[in-house]
């Protein structure tokens, strides 16, 4: 439906928002934002214009005012209405097409490198299973997630139960969390520090406390973090597939 | 009436399509060609649909208007089912 | 409110009082109980409709209100007004109540009153349907309400998201009571929706073509045609689940493949359809009062029509928009936005529509205009914040916060406001007073400011999650301000309500047309309008409306048809005569509506498969018995009743022209039925795809007992058929044999069915075994229940048969059920070799 190549050749124009989920959100939201503005104070100050304008003052009047029990017709203007859907249309179709770019970055950018986690929400928390070429490396945690900074982080996110929406907001990044299902997606934080993820779809009763922290590290700190609980995770399984979960 | 007849001869056709129908699964066809199969029962089904809402409904009696509106509903059917299908393909 | 040059056509005044009641032929007067139980008139039941509405407003109100109390602060475990399960049910029948049981119900009313007004019609096609339609509405408004008592009600998201949704996550009764009422609501709406695509189809004064019809009454022809097939999609959806949860199917449960997915599309399938259902009914009322008030006919009405039509089809293909995080893929992803936008550009062109008509106009601001006035800036604000959730990487961010919150209240509230604006437009007429002007206007001011403290800082406040009551520190001032905006909006509210109770009461009496630039026909008869609406037969043939003498159109039933029966037996031929009569009065839609209730609380006690133990049990299975008895028994009274109504066919009927009014509704009813059937057949087919198409293997083990069932229902079909010629040929001999074949047949049918399940139970396929053995029981099932509704009818069809009925030249019933009848045929064509062949 998309040929690569035009995909390709639109992302490369340098037109389209790229970089991290952050940087590409708050550049399409202030454009929309602004634009936006803009367009609802024209179009609203234009009514009001025009409602202040026309208000009733008496006095005489020679137009052909609508009568009681005529036959439905409409009025006039009709140049100027499609003049002003032509120029809507072409705001709204070019805003939207230009961030269609910005989607294909975000949708070609799952998988391509940095650090895999398969993300089970639960009601009502959220399991992280560390993965490696998609296989379970026996490294898990519950409601922390910990990851590089600068680095990729690539999410294979579903649900033990319910339908859950695993999303941490100041990392731009969501998605749904569906029982028999996996969805995709990446994010990248470009600080360190903590954050926090939260449920966003309804799922019983502890739906406003289903948190996570996400706690984003120095790269080597982080991998000094992940092959101690890799040590841990294979001598516990050599000795005992009980233990799991830190 | 004098319709009886042709009412006669549309119900003989619609047993005869029935039995056709399941003889395309009876002689194998599904093991062997599954789509073949699929296509020829789904078009007896729709062959034998038409006969019946055309004449014991007497839908080509009927102005085109109300053909129009089942068949309004039945494109709301398979927008749902198509686009539904086709997003987990 | 008079105008200084506008000639009074009618010469009408305000004439009957709201209590004189001498022309209401054979009605109670207005201050009986009795009244409210029997009528069918359109205009009461209008104003049934309204009240109605309006207590569900105000319960609905209620729980936002709750809502915005403990959104005050960020809540700590166990703090707060409300219990995490309190909440979660306030926020979900808060959705629900106002969606279904104020929004549509309060447009309906208006439609009730107006819209046979506007047409030239002197009620609807079926009266006592259209009765019917507003006591299921109760009934299912009385079922939400009951629920709160069983246990709890339902608590997961007005979106009914699955498998929250199912007994495993959600056990308790009330839950499954709430989605009962959903279940009845779409029974109401169906049959509103016949009725009203009948009525405005065929019963339009002469001259008054579908070009020229008022724009409240298209917006409302575009509406009840979106509901009948979104609704119907919306009734397999909640069918399907009440399966799950009564009987114990599986097509929702966390380990079904495609589960929670197929409730998403069959919801937004319906969901997005709806919420143009809910708008366009205020923007036609918008339209009619921006025309009204501004003294200037509609900018590009035309184009207003086309794109109001274009919104209505195109409603149907943008339903995946609301499910872009989900696992559907990039390709769809693509084409749901491009439908997207591509619906947004003729509510464009419908904006500035209405703006440009303000222009040279002489724009009088009276309460109407303000609330209309104010819906289309908050309208705007609604739409301008929609193109941001147009972007699916914006939307990706958006989805589940306070920004959805915040835009769709700006859209479905501005709705609200136009429909206000409606409620002052129209008080006059349907009350015969003058509302207060200056508290009206006051009531203006409040609500603007309420509705934007209320709903803006929502959108400042976005990156909340929804229906969390746990939510960060820096948005308190947001969510304090919307708070107060909240009780503000509701004491708007409560004035409203005030100034109309007051007016109804102590105002002036209205004028028949209090508004100088007025057009429709609605103002051209006295406030209230009497029982049959017009002084004459309203006629727009020569250019104008005009009342034309009763006897001179009485010739002109081109149409063929004898008088419309409202589906009850042989009509009396009371459309010969001069004589006019019709009839008001019958107490069984309302009896029907209670049964219903009964009904439906009964079988709520059902839950996977068993009813609770000891009394509690004995009470439900009881309830249902009694319930089920009562409805057959009302039902069977309400056919065999003598009713006359009025017949359509006399002016302008276009497209449906000779297709006698009863017909038509059939047709219609079996158009919705098409779609219930293909949600059914879409969720089977979605399923097996998401499982594997050829992995899944029919349940049956053999074709050949399905191909004896195909040969016993079409031979059904054949002796329907026969049955009808020996009607024509009025032989009452082959009519009852005919038909006692045909039962039969169907007989047979359900024994051979019967026979299948009891030997795949008994081998231990039950409903639950797996989802391919739950979609064939239920899909079949489904097609089952058909059959048995099919064969009782059939048996009342002998019973009058019996007694001579239908060989009179009165065959029109048994033509009717044959449509019905070879429908089910039709449907199990299909059904067949999808669940037995392939």
């Amino acid at each position: 439906m998309i040929p690569d190549s035009t995909a390709a050749s639109v992302l490369q124009s340098g037109l389209v928002p790229q970089g991290t989920r952050v940087q590409v959100f708050s550049e399409i939201y202030w454009v929309f934002l602004g634009l936006g503005t803009l367009v609802g104070a024209v179009v609203i100050g234009y009514m009001l214009y025009n409602a202040y304008k026309y208000s009733y003052q008496g006095g005489v009047d020679e137009e052909d005012r609508p009568k009681l029990g005529e036959v439905p017709t409409g009025g006039g203007k009709g140049k100027k209405l499609f003049l002003s859907l032509g120029l809507s249309a072409i705001i709204v179709i070019s805003l939207i097409a230009w961030t269609y770019g910005t989607l294909l970055f975000v949708e070609g950018q799952t998988g391509e490198q940095g650090v895999d986690v398969e993300v089970e929400g639960y009601q009502f928390g959220w399991n992280f299973n560390y993965l490696d070429d998609g296989e379970y490396t026996g490294v898990n945690t519950t409601n922390t997630l910990r990851v590089p900074v600068d680095t990729q982080v690539n999410l294979y996110v579903t649900s033990a139960d319910v339908f859950h929406n695993f999303g941490i907001p100041e990392l731009r990044v969501k998605t749904d969390a569906i029982p028999g299902e996996t969805t995709e997606t990446w994010f990248e934080a470009s600080s360190t520090g903590n954050y926090t993820a939260h449920c966003y779809e309804l799922c019983g009763q502890g739906h406003s406390y289903m948190d996570a922290e996400i706690i984003v590290m120095e790269e080597e700190e982080y991998q000094d973090w992940y092959d101690s609980q890799n040590a841990s995770a294979n001598n516990e399984s050599a000795a005992s597939v009980a233990a799991a979960g830190v | 009436m004098a319709r009886t007849k042709l009412y006669t001869g549309i119900y003989v056709a619609l047993f005869v399509i029935a039995t056709l129908q399941v003889g395309v699964e009876q002689i194998g066809l599904l093991e062997s060609s599954y789509m073949l199969a699929l296509a020829l029962i789904t078009v007896f089904s729709f062959v034998k649909a038409v006969v019946v809402a055309g004449y014991f409904q007497h839908l080509v009696w009927e102005p085109r208007s109300v053909t129009y509106v089942l068949v309004l509903g039945f494109v709301g059917f398979l927008a749902l089912t198509v686009a539904a299908s086709y997003s987990i393909l | 409110m008079t105008d200084d040059n506008q000639p009074r056509t009618d010469g009408g005044t305000a004439t009957a009082l709201p209590g004189d009641s001498h022309d209401d032929d054979h009605l109670p007067p207005r201050w009986s109980l009795k009244r409210w139980l029997v009528t069918t008139n359109h205009k009461d039941v209008g104003l049934l409709y309204l009240a109605t509405a309006m207590f569900f407003l105000v319960f609905g109100g209620v729980l936002a209100l709750l809502i915005r109390a403990q959104m005050w602060s960020p809540r700590a475990p166990g703090t707060g007004v409300l219990s995490a399960m309190a909440y979660n049910q306030a926020v979900s029948l808060h959705g629900l109540i106002m969606v279904f049981w104020f929004i549509s119900p309060f447009a309906t009313g208006f439609a009730n009153y107006i819209v046979p007004l506007q047409i030239g019609a002197e009620d609807l096609a079926f009266p006592r349907l259209n009765a019917l339609s507003y006591w299921l509405y109760l009934a299912s408004g009385i079922l939400v309400f009951a629920s709160f008592f069983q246990g709890a009600s339902y608590a997961g998201g007005w979106t009914l998201y699955a498998p929250l949704n199912i007994p495993a996550f959600m056990p308790s009764i009330g839950a499954t009571t709430t989605v009962f009422g959903i279940v009845v609501f779409c029974a109401s709406v169906t049959v509103g929706g016949v009725n009203f695509i009948t009525t405005i189809h065929r019963m339009r004064a002469p001259g008054l073509t579908m070009r020229s019809l008022p724009l409240f009454t298209w917006s409302w022809l575009l509406t009840v045609w979106m509901m009948l097939l979104a609704f119907a999609a919306l009734l397999a959806a909640v069918m399907i689940l009440l399966s799950d949860r009564m009987l114990g199917t599986t097509y929702f449960a966390a380990t079904t493949a495609g589960g929670s997915v197929l409730w998403t599309h069959l919801f937004w399938f319906f969901g997005h359809p709806e919420v143009y259902i809910v708008f366009f009914p205020a923007l036609g009322a918008m339209a009619e009062i921006f025309q009204t008030f501004s003294g200037n006919r509609i900018v590009g009405r035309k184009w207003f029509i086309v794109s109001m039509v274009l919104v209505a089809l195109q409603s149907f293909i943008v339903w995946m928009h609301h499910m872009f995080l989900t696992s559907i893929n990039l390709e769809v992803k693509t084409l749901f936005m491009a439908t997207t936008i591509g619906i947004s550009l003729p509510f464009d062109l419908m904006v500035f529509a209405l703006i440009y008509t303000l222009i040279k106009g002489r724009i009088r601001w009276d309460t109407p205009m303000l609330y209309a006035f104010g819906a289309l800036v908050l309208f705007i604000v609604g739409g301008i914040t929609g193109v941001f959730l147009g972007a699916v990487v914006l939307d990706y961010e958006f989805r589940g916060t306070y920004w959805v919150v915040a835009h769709f209240h700006y859209v479905m509230v501005s709705g609200v406001t136009g429909l206000i604006a409606g409620l002052f437009y129209w008080f006059p007429k349907m009350t015969g007073k003058t509302y207060d002007e200056f508290l009206g206007k006051l009531s203006f001011a409040v609500y603007f400011t309420g509705f934007n403290l209320l709903y803006f800082p929502l959108f400042l406040a976005w990156g909340t999650p929804r229906r969390v009551f746990a939510y960060r520190p820096e948005y308190v001032g947001w969510h304090r301000l919307a708070s107060v905006g909240a009780v503000i909006l509701g004491i708007a509210f409560l004035l409203i309500i005030y100034n109309l109770a007051k007016s109804i009461v102590a105002g002036d009496d209205a004028a028949a047309n209090p508004w100088p630039y007025s057009t429709t026909a609605e103002w051209a008869v006295a406030s209230p309008p009497p029982i049959e609406n017009f002084p004459g037969k309203p006629s727009y043939a020569s250019g104008n409306l005009e009342f034309l003498d009763d006897g001179a159109t009485g010739a002109a039933a081109a149409d063929g048809g004898t008088a419309a029966t409202d589906g009850g037996h042989a009509a009396l031929e009371s459309g010969h005569g001069d004589d006019h009569h019709v009839d008001h009065a019958s107490l069984w839609p309302a009896a029907i509506g209670l049964f219903t209730v009964v009904t439906a609380i009964g079988l709520s006690g059902l839950q996977v498969g068993s009813y609770p133990e000891g009394l509690e049990g004995l009470f439900y299975q009881g309830t249902s018995v009694l319930g089920v008895l009562g409805l057959l028994g009302s039902i069977t009274a309400m056919g065999y009743e003598n009713f006359t109504a009025h017949e359509g066919g006399l002016g302008e009927a276009w497209p449906f022209e000779g297709v006698e009014n009863t017909k038509l509704g059939m047709w219609v009813f079996l158009a919705s039925d098409v779609v219930l059937f293909g949600g059914f057949i879409g969720a089977a087919i979605f399923l097996r795809i998401a499982y594997g198409w050829e992995a899944w293997h029919p349940i049956p083990h053999n074709p050949i007992p399905g191909l004896v069932n195909t040969y016993l229902l079409l031979t059904s079909s054949f002796t329907v058929i026969l049955a009808l010629v020996a009607a024509q040929k009025r032989s009452r001999k082959g009519v009852v044999a005919s038909l006692t074949l045909t039962f039969l047949l169907g007989l047979g049918f359900l024994a051979n069915k019967a026979i299948e399940w009891v030997v795949l139970f008994s081998e231990g396929t039950g409903l639950d075994a797996s989802v391919r053995a739950s979609t064939y029981y239920l899909t079949t099932g489904l097609h089952m229940g058909h059959v048995i509704a099919g064969l009782l009818i059939t048996a009342y069809l002998i019973w009058r048969a019996w007694n001579g009925a239908y060989t009179d030249g009165n065959d029109e019933t048994l033509e009717y059920f044959g449509l019905y009848w070879h429908f089910v045929d039709i449907v199990w064509l299909f059904l067949f070799p999808l669940f037995y062949i392939v």
